[in-house]
């Protein structure tokens, strides 16, 4: 199962990568998260930048900013292609942190990346639905976070997959296996789903498992906003 | 029978009016053990099951069963409440869709199996049939907790234990079979409207109510009926009137005359025209290049080659195309005096004015019209020309005709009154399409507003233009006579307006324009028009502050929501807080009453250790004084403890070890 573009082996029912921008040039500062479908030509990423720049009034120097940055993330995503994914189940906790304009949402649950018909995009619409949220750049924010941290995961596996096969081929003990074999946030299959155990999660565990959606006002939201900056300077 | 623990719950002596919805999340353990139980006691109560437990049993059989739903509810999928014989009024029954009546609690059917594969196959550790049901059961139950609200995806994923992915297929079964989510509310149409177009949900807003109305492309509409019945057009610059008549009506198409306009370029077509089927004419220069009107090609028009009629003068009868040009060009030229305007065209002067009203551009000529008539469909080049004489010129050369009307001859003149509501009705009684005219325009915008509104704003422009020119008196001079009544509501026949018309040897009230013949007094159309555009403002003003004042309601509305949402926020952060609070002084209690109780074990054990006189515990070094003991209880206690050496600093197994010996 490779991560190429046919409709089989995609990790997501669409493969789209996910985008994030953030740009400064003379104390402008830009940011961004999107999705991009990677089967777009190239000449895409051009327009797109040149667009964004001319809607948002930017001035032209992100052009070509805004246009490598994509393209150097693309081809990061396009050195994974042909790696072997996900061959057995593996459940790992997703988390959502994030704030969109005015709103804040935390959120964990759970994600199997073997399941290749997995949508984030559907599942931001339904988040976005069943909480009635309105803002609707909540919900690509949701996706695009949700695609990065399987990206994240996916990077990994592809590391650990390549060290199992060293491993393999040096020929050593087999404690490397388990160990390099998912992070702490993957679900012990055999604890969760074997027979003893219910899938009912414990009651007292359901705040941790269900979203947190909270609105800021906008003196709240500027104060956040200020707290950001000074953290990452 | 005692032993099942879930069935001494509704054993223990309570009565029927249990809240049987704690219980129900186990109804269907409880269902199928109540039946190896007790077999014969799930009869239904009339038949003489008749205890309490029985009772609530045979509830919770049937509940537990909805496909079986003893009395059709179900199948029928309609959420009656009709009760089966002997059960309590209270007991709720779930609908299901009756497509779905294969559901059975205890069994997993093909359908699921078929529908949700993966968890069937055994490729998967974390999916299989076990779980699955419990996620179906899980669900099912939430719903039930509250049939009457929408169950959603996130409330369920919280509480189970799965990749979501697997769970909304679950979830997403369920709801279109029905299972759950059958009784709820329907979503809100915001919500299907976001579904819909995916994670941007389209924020509709209201168009304005008196959207512009685009006419088409005015030479489109030549020798056509425009489209009529606007609900409502914007005040002022954005319509552009069709023509107010038919070049078959002023030329009159069985006789086909000389001097046809171009229907593209207003121009009398002096070499011979082209005739469509649609009896759109258009002048060869037109189609030459190829103006045609919209919608047709040089296919449709016919070569006629009617030219003009000779240069003759003709004293009576039909103006030829010649005439009617030099009409024209004798009026740009020679501007609002009719004298010499008659020498030029050799007509009487009358006629020269009958004639110039019954062109389409006529209207222009008057400029008595207010702005619309700027904006109106202009006829090429001419019509712009024409268009200069204003008003006020076109009233001094007037009055010197006023003697004139007097003889004026009174044809059959259709009265066009349009300004009230029965107007409407009886638009068109003129031989011409006038009707798509300023006046309807006037009759539905009056139609809009209320036919109060459209008095009292015609009453305003009417005496507005009684300041403005004492002549405007004599036109409304009728007003005097009658009452508001019949000023508004007109007669609806011809006869009777000609009949009023002939007493006074004034036109009455008509507001017919285009077909308003010889002798008819233009400066009384003038002011006529003015009333009826004043009219029209008024109308739409009034229109407008209505829709001002919905909107500042509507802000009003919007703004008192936004504040109680806000309200209902805080109040939801308080009780959160509140609650916390509860919590926390709760656990305070708690630990204060632990911290009594460790106290006093101490204090006991220490004493028994003592009373059994361990030497070991007088060990001074161990000799540390406790805090908390210093705080509470007498002396004695103290002295005890203190001697003993502190309980806290022995291990444990001393600790456990006393307590033995003490023992």
């Amino acid at each position: 199962m490779t991560l190429s573009g046919s409709s089989v082996n995609r990790p997501t029912s669409e493969n789209l990568v996910p985008i994030r921008l953030d740009i400064e040039v003379d104390g402008q500062r830009f940011k961004d998260a999107f999705t991009w479908n990677p089967s777009d030509p190239d000449s895409e990423v051009i327009s797109f930048a040149k667009r964004t720049v001319k809607d948002l009034k930017l001035p032209p120097i992100f052009v070509t900013h805004i246009a490598q940055s994509i393209q150097s993330q693309l081809a990061e995503f396009r050195s994974l292609e042909g790696q072997e994914m996900y061959s057995t189940e593996k459940i790992m906790i997703l988390k959502l942190d994030l704030r969109v304009n005015n709103t804040i949402i935390r959120d964990q649950f759970l994600w199997d990346l073997s399941n290749f018909n997995s949508d984030p995009e559907e599942f931001a619409r339904t988040f976005c639905t069943d909480l009635d949220i309105s803002d609707p750049e909540v919900g690509p924010a949701i996706a695009v976070s949700i695609r990065e941290q399987l990206y994240e995961m996916a990077i990994q596996n592809v590391a650990s997959a390549r060290e199992i096969r060293m491993v393999k081929k040096g020929r050593r003990g087999l404690e490397h296996l388990s160990s390099s074999k998912g992070g702490n946030n993957s679900l012990d299959l055999a604890k969760s789903f074997g027979s003893k155990a219910s899938v009912l999660r414990k009651r007292k565990e359901w705040h941790l498992y269900g979203p947190i959606v909270d609105t800021l006002t906008n003196e709240e939201v500027d104060a956040v906003e200020a707290k950001e900056d000074r953290n990452l300077l | 029978e005692s032993e099942n623990p879930a069935f001494r719950k509704i054993d223990s002596g309570h009565s029927i009016d249990i809240n049987i919805t704690k219980v129900r999340g186990r109804l269907s353990d409880l269902d199928r053990k109540a039946s190896i139980i007790h077999p014969i006691t799930l009869l239904p109560p009339s038949q003489g099951g008749g205890c309490s437990l029985n009772r609530c049993l045979w509830r919770a059989a049937i509940e537990s069963e909805p496909g079986r739903g003893a009395e059709t509810e179900a199948s029928t999928g309609m959420s009656d409440q009709k009760t089966p014989e002997g059960v309590p009024p209270d007991r709720e029954l779930y609908t299901i869709p009756s497509r779905s009546s294969w559901f059975q609690w205890d069994e997993i059917h093909e359908i699921e199996r078929a529908e949700l594969g993966d968890f069937f196959d055994v490729t998967s550790f974390s999916r299989n049939p076990r779980v699955y049901k419990e996620y179906r059961d899980f669900i099912i139950n939430r719903y039930r907790e509250d049939p009457s609200r929408r169950l959603t995806f996130t409330e369920v994923r919280r509480s189970l234990i799965g990749d979501v992915g697997a769970l909304r297929r679950v979830f997403l079964f369920l709801d279109r079979w029905g299972l759950i989510n059958f009784s709820a509310a329907e979503p809100s149409r915001a919500h299907a409207a976001g579904s819909d177009d995916g994670v941007f949900r389209v924020v509709v807003e209201d168009s304005p109510p008196s959207s512009v109305r685009i006419l088409p492309f005015p030479h489109a509409g030549r020798g056509l009926l425009s489209p009529t019945g606007s609900k409502g057009a914007e005040e002022g610059g954005s319509f552009k009137l069709p023509p107010l008549t038919s070049y078959s009506d002023v030329f009159g198409s069985p006789t086909p005359l000389a001097g046809r306009l171009c229907g593209d370029c207003g121009e009398v077509c002096v070499s011979g025209f082209y005739e469509s089927k649609s009896a759109i004419a258009i002048c060869t220069n037109c189609f030459k290049k190829e103006n045609y009107c919209v919608g047709n090609s040089a296919d449709d028009f016919k070569y006629n080659d009617k030219k003009c009629l000779d240069d003759g003068k003709h004293v009576t009868g039909e103006w030829t195309g010649t005439e009617t040009l030099s009409l024209l060009e004798a009026i740009v030229s020679k501007g609002p005096d009719w004298d010499l305007i008659s020498n030029h065209v050799r007509r009487n002067k009358l006629e020269c004015i009958a004639k110039l009203i019954q062109l389409p551009f006529g209207e222009h000529m008057l400029g008595s019209v207010t702005g619309k008539c700027d904006q109106r469909n202009l006829v090429g080049q001419r019509a712009e020309e024409i268009q200069q004489p204003t008003s006020d010129v076109i009233k001094e050369f007037v009055k010197p005709e006023m003697q004139d009307h007097e003889n004026a001859t009174e044809e059959d003149h259709t009265a066009e009154e349009s300004k009230t509501e029965p107007a409407l009705k009886r638009r068109c009684i003129s031989l011409s399409d006038t009707s798509n005219s300023l006046m309807e325009k006037v009759a539905s915008l009056s139609a809009l507003a209320g036919p109060h509104v459209a008095a009292a704003a015609a009453e305003a422009a009417i005496s507005a233009l009684y300041n403005e020119h004492p002549y405007a008196k004599k036109v409304f001079m009728i007003d005097t006579n009658e009452t508001n009544d019949t000023y508004f509501s007109f007669a609806p026949q011809n006869k009777s307006a000609s009949d009023l018309k002939t007493g006074d040897g004034e036109t009455e009230e008509a507001f017919g324009i285009a077909e308003c013949t010889t002798g008819k007094n233009f400066g009384h159309l003038s002011f006529q028009i003015r009333a009826a555009t004043g009219t029209t403002f008024g109308a739409t003003a009034a229109h407008a502050k209505l829709l001002a004042n919905q909107e500042d309601r509507h802000i009003d509305y919007l703004m008192a929501s936004i504040i109680n949402a806000q309200l209902r926020k805080i109040q939801c952060k308080m009780k959160h807080f509140e609650v916390l609070e509860s919590i926390m002084e709760q656990q305070y209690t708690q630990i204060q009453q632990l911290k009594e109780d460790i106290l006093q074990q101490w204090v006991d054990i220490s004493q028994r250790a003592l009373a059994a006189g361990i030497p070991r515990w007088k060990d001074p070094s161990f000799h540390k004084p406790l805090p908390s003991v210093k705080e509470a209880k007498s002396e004695q206690p103290f002295r005890v403890l203190s001697s003993s050496a502190s309980l806290s600093s022995c291990g444990e197994k001393d600790l456990r070890k006393s307590r033995e010996e003490a023992q």
